[in-house]
């Protein structure tokens, strides 16, 4: 995989950015990310609710940590499996017929279609290549062994 | 460096623990307001706080049907055009929720002034009626209600039904 330095570092703040804004965008008002989960119509309202509580915080966290080095392998594949499912999500979504605003970024959503399969591909594109590259400087935490 | 090594490796899952231990606390210590709310059994119908939305009111089959009967509301089918046309309770107003969101602001001009404005959409889980009702609260309509049993409800129950009738 990847081995220059730069460009992993850029996936990272890409990336990491893009989760962080999906958080702290969801995080002020949980019960409009509530009823986004809600509308998708695959959970019951008490499921969407934790779903709104929990999420935003996971993205975040996990955003920042892949951002600053903190445990990068394990936000890198959660991440990874984050977009996964929200690509599996939306194509569901799309099959079964309903219109909803994807709930990605708070007010700032917009509807769950192709266009956002294809932005949640290139984000997973990316992730996957941080999840699989050996280097990994400019990290606040890493294992000595795992460096290239 | 491949999925298998990840996976063996121990401090990925301690990683993964640590995110989603701090992502639980930090979510529950955020929003102790709702998180109490949720508890006392609220939320159940819809994820919108009553004092944000005081015109909007829940209903059961029963009420709709009295104010269909009486003729003392205007019904407001949120489904799409194609089902409003297969078959929609008699008199309601087609406003697709969808063709709303696309930009049609002109279909809320089809709503007359009414003492009560009862909203429906498919029944079951269907969240289009309630997707309405905050957006016609945020443009002003008063006396929004949501008949939650919707469509598959009013037809369950035999109730009059009328179809092919042009927007």
């Amino acid at each position: 995989m990847l081995q220059n330095k730069n460009v992993l570092l850029i996936f990272r703040l890409i990336v990491g950015g893009v989760f962080i804004w999906a958080g702290v965008s969801k995080i002020a008002d949980p019960l409009s990310f509530a009823q986004d989960v809600r509308n998708y119509q695959l959970v019951g309202p008490a499921l969407s609710f934790l779903t709104a509580i929990f999420l935003p915080w996971v993205e975040l966290i996990a955003g920042l940590w892949l951002i600053v080095g903190i445990y990068p392998k394990s936000s890198a594949l959660l991440i990874s499996s984050l977009l996964l499912f929200f690509i599996v999500l939306v194509l569901i979504t799309m099959a079964r017929g309903l219109d909803v605003d994807c709930g990605c970024f708070g007010t700032f959503s917009r509807q769950a279609d192709w266009r956002l399969i294809a932005e949640d591909s290139l984000w997973l594109a990316l992730s996957l290549a941080l999840l699989f590259s050996p280097a990994n400087d400019f990290c606040l935490l890493r294992k000595k062994s795992s460096k290239a | 460096m491949g999925l298998k090594k990840i996976l063996a490796d121990k401090e990925t899952w301690v990683g993964l623990g640590l995110i989603f231990g701090i992502s639980l606390v930090f979510g529950l210590v955020s929003h102790p307001g709702l998180i109490k709310r949720f508890l006392a059994g609220e939320f159940q119908h819809a994820f919108i706080l009553k004092e944000d939305f005081p015109q909007v009111v829940f209903i059961s089959l029963p009420e709709a049907e009295a104010a269909w009967a009486e003729q003392k509301a205007v019904f407001i089918d949120s489904r799409n055009l194609e089902e409003y046309q297969r078959g929609h309770i008699p008199g309601a107003i087609s406003v697709p929720l969808e063709d709303l969101k696309s930009g049609r602001e002109d279909l809320l001009l089809r709503i007359p002034d009414a003492p009560e404005i009862i909203i429906y959409c498919e029944g079951g889980d269907c969240q289009a009626s309630l997707n309405l009702a905050r957006w016609l609260e945020s443009r002003g309509f008063k006396n929004l209600r949501i008949f939650s049993g919707g469509w598959a409800e009013w037809t369950q129950n035999g109730l009059p039904v009328e179809a092919n009738v042009a927007e």
